[in-house]
């Protein structure tokens, strides 16, 4: 039916464009000034400059994705100024202002798909890894936006809102085909098409599959002839497809996105057999999302949104102790909603957007079950709605001086209202200078997971627990300097109020969620951007942050104090050849066991070539080129406290253009 | 089974409040819309956005004078580059077959600045926003008529911006810029131009 509502009015659109250029070329300048447009592009009056934008913005392309070689949003992430990503060998968590949970399936950040939520309505993860529902490939942009996002997004803006822009089937034109291979007996391929016609009608088809042996590994905390002399044999492979669809026909646009990652579980996690490669995991997420963008008029332009979600999650875990039995853990996840927001200029210096928002959570429902001898433990079954409102102001006070103000009202079926402001002053003494003050408050509400998951013997529902809160005070100063030099420094200070996390209970050791911490961190961010005329770009940034909880006044586990950048391209041969070069510092971090996981220095290298051949890309990546040993705090499902992450690892990859 | 048809009552009441959600925005949207039926009915007979921005700039061309129109290579092609972004898709494709005079007319579509002094015409795509100063600055002293559609380009340098008022394209002319360019544009285009000094 899709195929059908699209196939008509693109076969129009392409036999009417011949004729109406050749007779817009006769007309008079006169005469074309008088000539109605249809605006392809409405949105576009809203889009702001990254020193215009209420935060500290970083941007990364896809030309930086092709020529660092980066493999998923994980590895994006990672180059980002202040951010940093742990990984446990299953699913990897973004680190934000020296906060990072181990297993908090990255609730804390929000992720956005041309605008669309990714989070799941389960455990609230947005994953970054193989499991993240887009190809990277497909990434035309990632804007990162620092702060907390509520007063426009609502829960999970915490920390920041990552907001991925998918390409256009205008930048394929055509089909193209990529292959790669890499350390480990890593194999992906991908085929995809894009389509064009005309100014307004547009088409992008992918599909994506990766499979992926993995290490054999060896785990000290293992160590015994009981358990393999700690060493995990094909227990690290890991298998995703993903599809990806994107039609746009003048202001509408129909994406559908699906992706199924397998990943065995080579750890011994949640105290499973170990070496036992039936230890894995399944996520699959997948979305329909219908958007419609307008403009009414010169000065208002309208956009509407409905979506349905699909989240589906199958554990299995083998137990070896009595009973000796397969354990499974599901959970299954649907919702749907919709989005309208108004965005106008009517009123002489003032940008107002105005939007409500409605979510339904038909399921959210988690199951735990041994399998033979069959014992139910957990089936719980909930569904909820949640709906809100918003306002944003962009008000001109003076030629140089901006204030915004937004404010997103949130109604829970489950914990009733939220209300979470975010005020803002950007001045610019001179034309290359902004200084931007920025207040902002956001939540999180308890997921269904932290809510109501429970067993017979580990962990524990707690029903009570409240949203927690994060009020966050920035200044950033943002300069540019003669030609395509940027610099950005900001100083932030936040405060967390009932943070939710696990604690053991002392009664009974079973783990429990609680709003028990308080915490509150300050730090400082420096970057400095260059582009120099011969394509030769680089960036280099350090961050400081400083983490405390209140009650024991110690610094938060997986938080370190410094973390540094630098990335540079370097042109060989112009428009050709590429070397990308990142170099990425992190200090010690403390470990949940109060151990530390020893700072680390990494070096990633890729060759990255274009147009050698006609519509060839080729590129060879090294990962880790000194292969330094380093490790990642984890949570406290494990039994080793920090585990190790790769070493020297190597990835070619050709992608082709027909 | 109670607590099965409680379950379905919550479901049925939710799906009820989101139909009537749906419903109120959906009829909010149509009396926007009805308040402006003209546009509704305007959409069949209007042009691409950027068709018509093709055909300016095509004729933008007639009416420019390169200095370098009196050197002897004035037969040479005239060079129509977009710089980033190309939103422009297939609507120059007749300008292959054109003849301005006695110079045949070609697209060229650039990602950076190299080999950007063959231009006379660069069209600096909305995407290269955050990099305008530093292009405006290479572009400096080449002859070369900067052409936009970003809101502030004009002021911040680019000779001919283009903008939509009232559905329709309209484009300013930075005087200052066209004068340090060494171009001129014939009085025809520049009063049909909101003027921008600076």
């Amino acid at each position: 039916m899709i195929f059908c509502l699209f196939n008509l009015p693109l076969s129009e659109a392409s036999e009417s464009t011949g004729d109406l250029s050749s007779d817009l070329k006769q007309m008079s300048l006169e005469e074309l000034m008088e000539i109605e447009v249809s605006k392809v592009y409405a949105a576009s009056k809203y889009e702001q400059k990254i020193t215009e934008a209420p935060s500290s913005v970083t941007i990364i392309t896809s030309d930086e994705i092709k020529k660092y070689g980066y493999r998923t949003l994980a590895d994006i992430l990672r180059s980002v100024r202040g951010f940093y990503v742990t990984n446990d060998r299953n699913y990897s968590y973004v680190g934000v202002r020296g906060f990072a949970r181990a297993s908090d399936y990255n609730a804390r950040v929000l992720v956005l798909i041309d605008g669309h939520r990714v989070n799941d309505n389960i455990y609230y993860s947005a994953s970054i890894g193989q499991d993240f529902v887009l190809d990277v490939d497909l990434i035309n942009r990632v804007e990162i936006v620092r702060g907390p996002g509520s007063s426009l997004y609502g829960t999970n803006a915490f920390f920041a809102v990552i907001n991925i822009l998918t390409k256009q089937g205008s930048e394929l034109r055509g089909p193209e085909v990529s292959g790669e291979a890499g350390s480990f007996n890593t194999y992906k391929g991908r085929i995809s098409y894009g389509y064009e016609v005309g100014n307004n009608a547009n088409m992008l088809l992918s599909g994506s599959i990766l499979d992926s042996k993995g290490q054999n590994l060896f785990f000290k905390e293992y160590d015994s002839p009981a358990t393999h002399n700690g060493s995990a044999r094909n227990c690290d492979y890991e298998r995703n497809y993903s599809l990806f669809s994107k039609l746009s026909y003048q202001g509408f646009v129909l994406e559908g996105a699906y992706v199924s990652r397998t990943k065995g579980i080579p750890t011994g996690a949640f105290g499973t057999g170990f070496n036992d490669p039936r230890n894995r995991t399944i996520d699959q997420r997948g979305y329909i999302d219908l958007s419609y963008d307008r403009s009414l008029g010169q000065q208002s332009s309208v956009q509407a949104r409905i979506y349905y979600d699909n989240y589906y999650y199958r554990g299995n875990y083998t137990y070896e102790q009595d009973p000796k039995t397969i354990n499974k853990d599901i959970g299954d996840g649907d919702w749907l909603g919709g989005e309208l927001k108004l965005l106008s200029t009517v009123f002489e210096g003032h940008k107002l957007i105005f939007g409500t928002e409605y979510q339904y959570n038909l399921r959210q429902d988690q199951k735990n079950y041994d399998e033979n001898p069959f014992s139910l433990y957990l089936n719980d079954k909930r569904d909820s709605t949640v709906w809100a409102l918003y306002f944003q102001d962009e008000f001109q006070i003076l030629k140089n001086l901006v204030f915004h103000a937004g404010v997103r009202y949130d109604h829970y079926e489950t914990f009733g209202a939220t209300i979470n402001p975010r005020l803002a002053l950007i001045y610019s003494p001179w034309s290359k200078t902004t200084i931007k003050f920025v207040y902002g408050e956001a939540f999180r509400t308890p997921n269904v997971y932290e809510l109501y998951y429970q067993d017979e013997s580990v962990f524990k529902s707690n029903p009570n627990l409240k949203p927690e809160k994060i009020k966050t005070s920035e200044i950033i100063l943002e300069q540019s300097i003669g030609k395509g030099l940027f610099i950005s420094v900001s100083g932030f200070y936040y405060k967390i109020k009932d943070l939710i996390s696990q604690h053991a209970d002392p009664a009974d050791g079973s783990l429990i969620f609680e709003n028990v911490e308080n915490i509150h961190a300050k730090g400082i961010e420096l970057e400095i951007n260059k582009k120099w005329e011969s394509e030769l770009e680089g960036r280099v940034s350090y961050s400081f942050q400083n983490t405390q909880n209140e009650q024991t006044g110690e610094r938060l586990t997986n938080s370190p104090k410094h973390v540094a950048k630098l990335n540079m391209i370097f042109p060989f041969i112009k428009e050709k050849l590429f070397l990308g070069v990142e170099e990425q510092y992190m200090s010690k971090r403390k470990t949940l066991a109060n151990r530390e996981a020893d700072a680390f220095f990494i070096t990633n290298m890729t060759l990255y070539s274009q147009k050698l051949l006609k519509g060839m890309e080729i590129s060879g990546s090294v990962y880790n080129l000194f292969g330094e040993t380093h490790g990642d705090p984890v949570g406290a499902e494990f039994r080793q406290d920090i585990i190790e992450q790769d070493g020297r690892s190597f990835r070619i990859k050709l992608t082709y253009k027909f | 089974m109670g607590l099965n048809s409680g379950v379905k009552t919550r479901i049925y009441t939710k799906s009820v409040a989101f139909s009537l959600w749906i419903c109120s925005i959906l009829m909010g949207v149509m009396v926007v819309m009805a308040i402006r039926p003209s546009d509704a009915y305007a959409q069949e007979s209007k042009r691409g956005e950027y068709e018509v921005k093709a055909a300016f700039l095509y004729n933008f061309v007639k009416f420019v004078e390169w200095p370098d129109d009196k050197n002897t290579h004035a037969d040479r092609t005239i060079n129509i580059c977009i710089l980033g972004e190309d939103r422009f898709g297939n609507a120059f494709d007749f300008i292959k077959d054109e003849t301005i005079g006695n110079r045949s007319l070609a697209i060229k579509r650039f990602k950076t600045l190299q080999h950007i002094e063959n231009c006379h015409v660069l069209f600096i795509s909305r995407s290269e926003k955050e990099d305008i100063e530093h292009i405006l600055g290479t572009v400096k002293g080449l002859n070369i008529l900067t052409v936009g559609d970003t809101e502030g380009f004009a002021n911040k340098g680019v000779i001919i911006n283009f903008y939509i008022e009232k559905n329709r394209v309209r484009f300013e002319i930075n005087v200052d810029s066209l004068k340090r360019s060494g171009l001129s544009i014939s009085s025809k285009v520049m009063h049909l131009a909101r003027i921008i000094q600076g």
